[in-house]
């Protein structure tokens, strides 16, 4: 690219320097992920603890971000929440993937016919758009927060297989794995030392990219009323709840869908870098 | 190849793919169906007030659905029952799930398509505007779509809702009639689809701005405006033609949230009901459907793309 | 006339008396706007509610939703005043038989159903057969005709109905749209069209279901059939009314509001201050009779069997506060198993479960449930006192937060109860085999006989339907409820139905909530007339008129 055609901005240095989105990011993450592993240190007061006397109480010193319905803490049960709806958000990804890298492998690796049936697959689970699948699921195997991740995994896991697909087929067809082979490598070796360390690295920024999507699936089913029960203190859940008294008590709906939307940012501006990053690395 | 065997693959092959990918939806649903734990004779006549079923009932049923037959069978007899259209009862409505559907549909066709195109005006706006403006420019552009794309819908919806139609009043708060109540479900769509849209608009619309072809216009004298509008944005369409496809399905799915935020009628909220009351005909026709509508849809995107690719129209005009 | 408070002008017209929403003349109109608005005839009138009926016909299943619709839509044989006194309605007269076994009705000989056919003792007698039939799945109505034994049709307009024992509310019951009379021929068309479009003799006819969405009701343009508590005669005021179905709480009460909807109902409690002060809302709650929302405890099985654990579960619960907090200090606590305004209600068990942590702990010890595991609950043999509470997934978001209080405060003295959120045939499911607990419900009626219906061992059914969800099996509460049923003396009714309520409220079978209540929001500006009926406090559309906006 020249120059000439794309006039160069002052703020360029700037913007690249501070990166305000990549280090807001950060911060947030920092805060959450304490806040997943061990809710007691952020807080004093018991998700579940009910004081009707103390019902919807605005945000204040004592409650941060105010009370709900039954005078539990929204702040408390932001962060007890984090566990829930992040381990959701993380398990789904991770059923995704293990389900795309194992579709994707057997058609890169598989030979001729294997690829055309993972094809085959892959085709039809992209018929199911978005929380199509997910929503089939959970008609057969009822609601809860386990199905709704398990659901949501099922639902983007074609998404990474196809991914996979490429990137593996292009690793197989280059140079490597040929000469791999021809040094008299046994194949699993082949795989486990040449295909899967090149096809795996891009497969770090897609995942972190997947679980801000993956937050948003599961909240978004609790939310329907078809994941997370009460009075599971999961993100979507509350808002679903909060969202009844929106004209009397803002706070309690407003704050978990803000966490909601700060977390797939988060992720995402992450994952982009670490794409950027990955990227620049390799070429 | 030539190019007529071409043509030949492309108008041919793909709508034999097409149907395999149907059948296969439908093969998904039957064993959906057959996945159910407990009779599937109760799981077909559903709860309510329609639940406990003489013994004379449950067997009509399972006379009626073939149920007394081997799997097999069944299998073929569903398949049968798809073809001529018949999609089942609906358990919890106690109403043909075809019925259902045709009354749903249109309102969820309305939204759909007012959705869309205000994901195509807002991804727009935002990818012109903010192209050709230095990186400042550039880096508004994609948080703001990064921004919109990662909105939950149920979220947007809400927050809409709440300020333009309880506070400001803008807007009817329980959807349904006339375009006015259509604005805040489509927006609520088209936001985060915009964002979506927006970063792939970018992405092509940068890269045919590398192009040499840009160059030697702006030599020649255009103005960069005229460039961006009439060259470089035409070059770019492809990519969000093929998303188009992608965003109707998505769409389609999304409508299960925005629907119910909104208190409108359609087939997403339909699914919604008919998950939460675990009425299995009528979720497994709506899936159908929309699996039937992406796939064609999808093939309509590709036999499309012939008619807009320059490359393949004319290839030497490059 | 100078206008009483509103909302104390409404709970003191607590017994059955009929409310007008705005402007109107009968006695017990809550007059607010200025007088003079005449009637005005044509117009559509849209009425918001929260939930959508699985089907129209009332007599199939039978919910309060289906009885809201339908009693725009039905007639009845006979109808309630204002004072709860028995008034002529399709039935101009009718007998009964020394024994109270045997009622002759003598019907009205110029009502024809919208549909043409003919209201006749063949009509009658084709109404109540449809409702016992066990293919109705008649919840309600057929459970109120348990004592049906048939219908002889002895003249073209006169019905003899046989029962098969003394049946003292029987014409109560007939007054409730649930036993709404259908047009026979319509019957006919099966269960599935019946249920899209019943037709009856009433002022509208349902014309269109467009599902999810409304009920589209036109104008029975030959209506001459009207209830003694109308206050005018021949078709109704509006043209059309649609019936729409809004189930968030905020959004229906922005809609009325906004002037979007001219009447909603199940006004949420969070919203009732601000429909009061709001100049531009009318606001109508009354309660009903009948056994109000409660937590039914089912004493055929472990742990709640033993009476000390029902007690322990009882004293657990603070309902009052849960009230104040998540119903906003809207709804009152009801006590014992009969709602205040039901006739013959006992005033002395409202009182009788208060918030006792320390009574509960007690009896849990004495019942052999006296050690805790790690999390506080307890446990004996190995096994803890867990109990299922069967929910709807569509629960309402302030009766789910009071729940969840229950849950917690009965986690305090050690119990863990899990609430399940399940869809509705996964409930019906489980309700049908007596799996489960705990279970909410309510049962709106206008007879003290409705303890016969939630009480009685007859009802305690264990594959099936079972109005009786505690499974109460208790030979004298059978005996009181039956001697009062065969009784048509005042006295001794009051005398019996008070002992019965004692023996229930002692029994600890329900945690008894609150009463229920309609709760309407019209807007001012555009709706004049709507009323409550007297037999279940349902809204009543046919003096209704809408003004131009």
């Amino acid at each position: 690219m020249t120059t000439v055609l794309t006039a160069p901005a002052q703020a360029e240095p700037l913007v690249r320097r501070i990166r305000p989105g990549l280090t807001a990011a950060g911060i947030f993450l920092a805060l959450v992920v304490p806040a997943a592993l061990a809710p007691g240190l952020l807080t004093t007061y018991a998700p579940d603890a009910i004081r009707p006397a103390d019902f919807f109480q605005p945000p204040s010193t004592a409650h941060w971000f105010g009370t709900d319905q039954n005078g539990r803490d929204v702040y408390t049960r932001l962060v007890h929440g984090a566990g829930q709806s992040l381990l959701i958000g993380l398990g789904a990804t991770a059923l995704s993937l293990t389900l795309g890298i194992t579709l994707g492998l057997t058609a890169a690796l598989g030979g001729r016919r294997a690829d055309f049936a993972v094809g085959r697959v892959l085709e039809v689970l992209f018929a199911f758009p978005g929380l199509l699948l997910a929503l089939l699921f959970i008609a057969v195997f009822g609601t809860g927060a386990v199905t709704a991740a398990v659901a949501v995994g099922i639902g983007e896991a074609a998404g990474y297989a196809r991914l996979i697909r490429a990137q593996a087929t292009t690793v197989v067809r280059s140079g490597y794995v040929e000469a791999a082979r021809g040094l008299g490598h046994p194949p699993l070796r082949v795989v486990r030392r040449t295909v899967l360390p090149n096809v795996l690295r891009p497969l770090a920024a897609l995942a972190t990219l997947g679980i801000g999507q993956s937050v948003v699936w599961a909240s978004s089913l609790s939310f329907l009323g078809l994941g997370a029960q009460p009075p599971a203190a999961e993100w979507g859940a509350m808002l679903a709840d909060g969202r009844t008294f929106l004209q009397y008590a803002w706070w309690t709906s407003f704050f978990p869908g803000l966490f909601i939307v700060l977390t797939t940012l988060s992720t995402t501006v992450i994952g982009r870098r670490l794409q950027a990053w990955l990227d620049a690395r390799s070429s | 190849m030539t190019a007529t065997v071409a043509r030949l693959r492309r108008y041919g092959v793909r709508p034999a793919g097409a149907a395999l990918v149907l059948w296969a939806a439908a093969t998904v649903t039957f064993l959906a169906l057959h996945l159910v734990p407990g009779d599937p004779v109760l799981v077909l006549l559903g709860g309510g007030s329609g639940a406990n079923p003489t013994p004379e009932t449950i067997a009509a049923i399972r006379h009626a659905y073939g149920l007394d037959q081997p799997l097999y069978a069944q299998y073929l007899h569903h398949i049968g029952r798809l073809v001529t259209g018949d999609l089942g009862v609906s358990t919890s409505l106690k109403e043909p799930v075809a019925g259902v559907i045709t009354q749903q549909l249109p309102a969820t066709i309305e939204l759909t398509a007012l959705a869309l195109l205000f994901a195509w005006l807002l991804a727009g706006a935002v990818v012109l505007l903010s192209t050709g403006r230095g990186a400042l420019g550039r880096a508004l552009g994609s948080g703001l779509e990064t921004v919109a794309a990662g909105l939950p819908h149920f979220w947007l919806g809400v927050v809409l809702l709440y300020v333009f139609a309880f506070r400001l009043g803008w807007f009817p708060v329980a959807g349904g009639t006339g375009i006015a109540g259509l604005v805040l479900p489509a927006l609520t769509l088209a936001v985060p689809l915009a964002g979506y849209l927006g970063q792939v608009t970018r992405g092509a619309l940068l890269t045919a701005l590398e192009q040499p072809f840009v160059t030697s216009a702006r030599l020649r004298g255009m103005s960069s405006a005229a460039v961006r509008a009439r060259r470089a944005l035409r070059h770019a369409l492809l990519p969000p033609l093929t998303l188009s496809g992608w965003a109707v399905g998505a769409l389609f799915s999304s409508e299960v949230v925005v629907e119910s935020v909104f208190a409108r009628q359609g087939i997403g909220r339909a699914l919604l009901n008919a998950v939460l009351a675990r009425d299995l005909p009528l979720v497994t026709g709506i899936v159908l459907l929309i699996a039937a509508v992406y796939v064609l849809v999808d093939l309509a995107v590709d036999l499309l793309h012939a008619v807009v690719d320059p490359r393949i129209r004319t290839p030497r005009e490059l | 006339m100078k206008p009483p408070s509103r909302r104390r002008a409404v709970t003191s017209l607590a017994a059955l008396a009929l409310t007008v929403l705005a402007t109107g003349c009968g006695a017990g109109a809550v007059a607010t706007a200025p007088l003079g608005d005449r009637p005005a005839p044509g117009g559509t009138l849209t009425y918001a509610t929260d939930r959508e009926p699985t089907c129209l016909d009332p007599h199939v299943s039978g919910d309060m939703p289906q009885a809201y619709v339908a009693q725009q839509f039905l007639d009845s044989l006979v109808a309630l005043d204002a004072h709860g006194r028995i008034r002529p309605w399709l039935a101009t007269s009718w007998d009964v038989s020394k024994d109270a076994a045997t009622y002759t009705f003598h019907l009205r000989r110029d009502v024809r159903f919208t549909d043409g056919t003919r209201f006749d003792a063949a009509a009658v007698k084709a109404n109540l057969d449809h409702m016992v039939d066990p293919a109705t799945q008649s919840g309600t109505a057929g459970g109120y005709l348990a004592p049906y034994k048939n219908t002889e049709v002895i003249g073209a307009f006169t019905a003899r109905v046989h029962l098969d024992r003394p049946y003292s509310p029987f014409l109560n019951m007939l007054a409730q749209a649930f036993l709404g009379m259908e047009s026979p021929k319509a019957i006919e068309r099966g269960k599935e069209a019946n249920c899209a479009a019943p037709v009856g003799t009433g002022p509208f006819i349902v014309q269109k279901w467009n599902r999810q969405s409304d009920v589209e009701l036109v104008r029975n343009p030959h209506y001459n059939s009207p209830p003694p508590y109308a206050r005018h005669t021949g078709p109704a005021h509006l043209a059309k009314v649609v019936w729409r179905f809004i189930p968030e709480p905020a959004t229906r009460f922005a809609a009325v509001q906004s002037g979007q909807a001219d009447v909603i109902d199940a006004l949420p409690p969070e919203d009732q201050a601000s429909a009061e002060r709001d100049s531009r809302l009318k606001a109508v709650v009354r309660d009903r009779p009948g056994n109000p929302t409660n937590l039914a405890l089912n004493a055929s099985r472990a742990p709640f069997d033993d009476r000390r654990v029902r007690a322990a579960f009882l004293y657990s619960a603070d309902v009052v506060n849960g009230l104040k907090s998540v119903f906003f200090g809207q709804y009152r606590r009801a006590g014992g198993p009969l709602s205040y305004v039901t006739p013959d209600y006992a005033g002395g068990y409202e009182n009788a479960w208060p918030h006792d942590p320390k009574k509960a702990d007690a009896l849990l010890d004495k019942a052999g449930w006296g050690h805790r595991d790690g999390a506080g609950y307890r446990i004996r043999k190995g096994r803890r006192l867990s109990a299922d509470v069967l929910l709807k997934s569509d629960i309402s978001p302030n009766q789910l937060a009071l729940m969840e209080q229950i849950q917690a405060t009965a986690k305090d003295v050690g119990f863990d109860l899990e609430l399940l959120g399940l869809d509705a045939a996964t409930v019906n499911t489980r309700y049908l085999a007596g799996d489960y607990d705990l279970r909410d419900g309510y049962w709106n009626t206008n007879t003290p006989d409705v303890l016969h219906t939630v009480f009685g061992s007859e009802y305690a059914v264990h594959h099936g339907i079972h109005s009786n969800a505690s499974y109460a099996k208790d030979p004298a509460i059978d005996r009181l409820l039956r001697t009062a049923q065969a009784t048509t003396d005042q006295d001794s009714q009051r005398r019996l139905y008070g002992k019965a309520q004692q023996l229930i409220s002692a029994g600890a079978y329900q945690l008894t909530l609150y009463p229920q209540t309609t709760r309407l929001a019209a807007h001012r500006a555009s709706v004049r007339g709507a009323a409550l009926e007297p037999a279940l406090s349902l809204p009543y559309l046919y003096d209704a008129w809408v003004n131009a906006r």
